[in-house]
């Protein structure tokens, strides 16, 4: 699947690596000292601020996929890869119009507390936290093996060991130090790939004499595709597909649980939403420069990548762009760029699959096994304690399977998959419990397995698993988030009306838009004590509550 | 009314004193929920949000499926020349970008502005709202101390 451009091991890219992974080890043995209660752990005492919770955002969410995959997918297919960063970028307006404060003003550390608040609370909770486990555990997988791919063929070391590897560090950050290690981590990734990406695309712009527009014509004249590269429809052929992951991205987004679990670490609503707009200005910032690495690496590496240079997913192209623009194989500058963005491509990786095994941790542990199993009755340090025996359960067995299935184990639907879930499956129940005073437990539990088995069911049977699928569409969100959002009508409508649930609704409704009876802040949490009045503010309504 | 979850204060007193209950969200049962959802300045604070959301959600709606139906439909539309090779779908892409940053700009405003400012006059009611007018609400001690967290 992966070509190799290097055949013995990378020493520079092994060194900056150990660099990075140094700092990281650091940040999580400082955080580890913070973490003793469930609140650090899950929420890093809720001190993050919003500015940076935005960087911890776009780390969390720029994954591989962004990074190499869509400047892969523009110089393979052109236009049609950039469709995907226009659709990862809009998507934040969702989150920060319907979702991003509410979060933050009625829930504690997961998801499933929001959906959970005001309706029956076993199987609502045990609905969410199957949604965030299918999410999580997908996306996972996919970064997993995309990992050990990447990285054996940037370093040279052999699958098995860099997932190995990647999974080690992830495990490390999450069980030592949880949400704060976790953000943290975030937030020096998403420093190193605004700066790398920004370097080569100032490169990139300089070899085509400063002229933006250049770059296009360039990649035209080095296409065999000529004017179609500039064109839709190199890679979506069927309009429907392509309206159908236009949505996918749109809603999925707005229901990605790592994502939503990052507005539990903010000290109040304003900040949550700050750091929303923080994260789409660094995220969109990002995607534009996407036009650079993928349009950059046609027009300067040519053809040269779909005959043999560039592996057949295009992962390669950025790293090899890098490489060419920083003076060619074998020139100092041209191996060091190439370490260069290898190591900021394992920092991602890392920063993501944190991020991911830690909200799967939160639906194992705060949700299935202290509210569903144990209902409440265990203590905080139990918690964490179980908490951390999962993320290492749900850390070996995402190790396993990308180990067993190995760089050949297709993992192309399985972040396209993880999308159509969280867009179908989690985003309707987590709108309808926010903002409909009749929707009741049923209606949520039908929701969720609506858009779980829909979805699964779709892509299971779909083009991309099998030669002869039943429906001919490789992404399932045009169907699967409308039988979702049905799913959540059929199921309250044709059971009886929850008393409790709408008398809830008050509370959630009236939390979730003014912040009253949030959850407040740890003391002194966050990397450096703040100042009385500014607590005081952060604070704001919710200390009426404890004068 | 509001429902008490473990960890409300009622059970705590057969729990170590460090220990504090799991449990989801805390629940705030003192506060009167159904006649703060009803007053005034929280129906003008909900008005107010999803008049400003809906038309820009329309919005963002119509222009990020109207982009991605003309790609899907009209490809050789979207490959025209406006500017020296620039093309019409790229610049219908970036104009994405810039909805998405002028949008999120203004809700930051908006929030500030608006939003907020009305957020704490309806928690301000729904506070002073939940005592009983013939009793006042204790200065020091609220009901509030027992759900501290």
């Amino acid at each position: 699947m992966f070509r190799l451009p290097i055949a013995e091991v990378n020493v520079e890219a092994v060194s900056i690596f150990a660099v990075v992974l140094s700092i990281t080890l650091g940040i999580t043995y400082w955080a580890s000292k913070q973490t003793k209660d469930a609140t650090t752990f899950w929420a890093a005492g809720r001190g993050i601020t919003g500015v940076q919770n935005g960087f911890a955002i776009a780390g969390d969410y720029m994954s591989a996929a962004s990074f190499l995959g869509i400047a892969g997918l523009i110089f393979l297919f052109g236009f049609d890869g950039f469709l995907y960063s226009v659709g990862f970028l809009v998507a934040f307006l969702i989150v920060l119009y319907l979702l991003a404060e509410k979060m933050r003003n009625s829930g504690k550390f997961t998801m499933a507390d929001v959906l959970s608040f005001r309706l029956n609370e076993r199987p609502a909770r045990t609905a969410a936290a199957l949604g965030t486990l299918v999410v999580a555990g997908f996306y996972l997988i996919a970064q997993m093996v995309g990992a050990g791919a990447l990285i054996e063929a940037l370093v040279g070391i052999k699958f098995s060991l860099a997932v190995l590897l990647t999974g080690a560090f992830m495990l490390c950050y999450v069980i030592f130090g949880g949400m704060l290690a976790t953000t943290w981590v975030q937030i020096i990734k998403a420093v190193l790939l605004m700066s790398a990406t920004i370097v080569l695309s100032l490169l990139v712009l300089g070899k085509m004499g400063w002229n933006p527009v250049d770059v296009f014509n360039r990649a035209e004249a080095q296409s065999q595709d000529g004017h179609a590269y500039l064109e839709p429809g190199l890679k979506f052929t069927n309009p429907i597909d392509t309206i159908s992951l236009g949505l996918g991205l749109l809603l999925g987004t707005a229901g990605l649980p790592h994502i939503l679990m990052r507005f539990f670490t903010v000290p109040d609503a304003r900040a949550a939403r700050r750091s929303v707009v923080w994260a789409v200005g660094l995220i969109g910032s990002f995607y534009v420069m996407t036009t650079f690495l993928g349009f950059g690496a046609r027009a300067l590496l040519g053809e040269a990548g779909t005959t043999g240079d560039v592996d057949e997913a295009g992962n390669l192209a950025a790293p090899l762009l890098a490489q060419n623009v920083g003076g060619g194989d074998g020139t100092f500058w041209g191996d060091a760029f190439l370490a260069i963005i290898a190591a900021v491509a394992f920092a991602t990786i890392l920063a993501v699959v944190a991020g991911l095994v830690i909200s799967a941790s939160g639906a194992v542990a705060h949700d299935v096994w202290s509210n569903v199993i144990r209902k409440g009755r265990d203590s905080e340090s139990e918690e964490v304690y179980v908490a951390r025996i999962a993320a290492g359960v749900i850390g070996a067995i995402a190790i396993t399977i990308a180990i067993i299935g190995g760089s050949d184990l297709n993992v192309s639907y399985m972040v396209g998959l993880a999308f159509a879930v969280a867009a179908s499956a989690v985003f309707p129940a987590l709108l309808m419990a926010l903002t409909w005073r009749r929707f009741n437990t049923t209606g949520a539990v039908t929701g969720v397995l609506f858009g779980v088995i829909s979805s699964l069911a779709l892509v299971l049977t779909g083009p991309d698993v099998r030669s002869d699928p039943l429906i001919n569409l490789t992404q399932p969100a045009i169907i699967s988030v409308p039988l979702g959002f049905i799913g959540c009508f059929l199921g309250t409508l044709l059971t009886r009306p929850e008393e409790k649930a709408e008398s809830g609704f008050d509370e959630l409704y009236v939390r979730s838009q003014t912040g009253l009876g949030a959850e407040i802040p740890l003391e002194g949490a966050g990397l450096t004590p703040r100042p009385r009045r500014r607590r005081a503010a952060a604070a704001a309504t919710t200390t009426h509550l404890h004068r | 009314m509001a429902r008490t979850t473990p960890g409300d204060g009622g059970e705590a007193p057969d729990r170590a004193a460090q220990e504090f209950a799991t449990g989801g969200s805390t629940r705030h049962p003192e506060i009167n929920w159904a006649a703060a959802e009803r007053s005034p300045e929280f129906r003008e604070l909900v008005r107010r949000r999803w008049s400003f959301t809906i038309p820009a959600l329309s919005f963002v709606f119509v222009w990020y499926f109207g982009f991605i139906a003309l790609a899907s439909y009209a490809p050789s539309f979207m490959g025209e020349s406006i500017y020296e090779g620039l093309t019409v779908g790229y610049a219908l892409a970036l104009s994405q970008f810039v909805m998405t940053w002028f949008l999120g700009w203004l809700y930051l405003r908006q929030a500030d502005r608006v939003f907020d400012p009305l957020a704490k006059r309806a928690a301000e009611r729904a506070l002073t709202g939940s005592s009983p007018p013939d009793r006042p609400a204790p200065a020091s001690a609220g009901p509030g101390e027992e759900v501290r967290h």
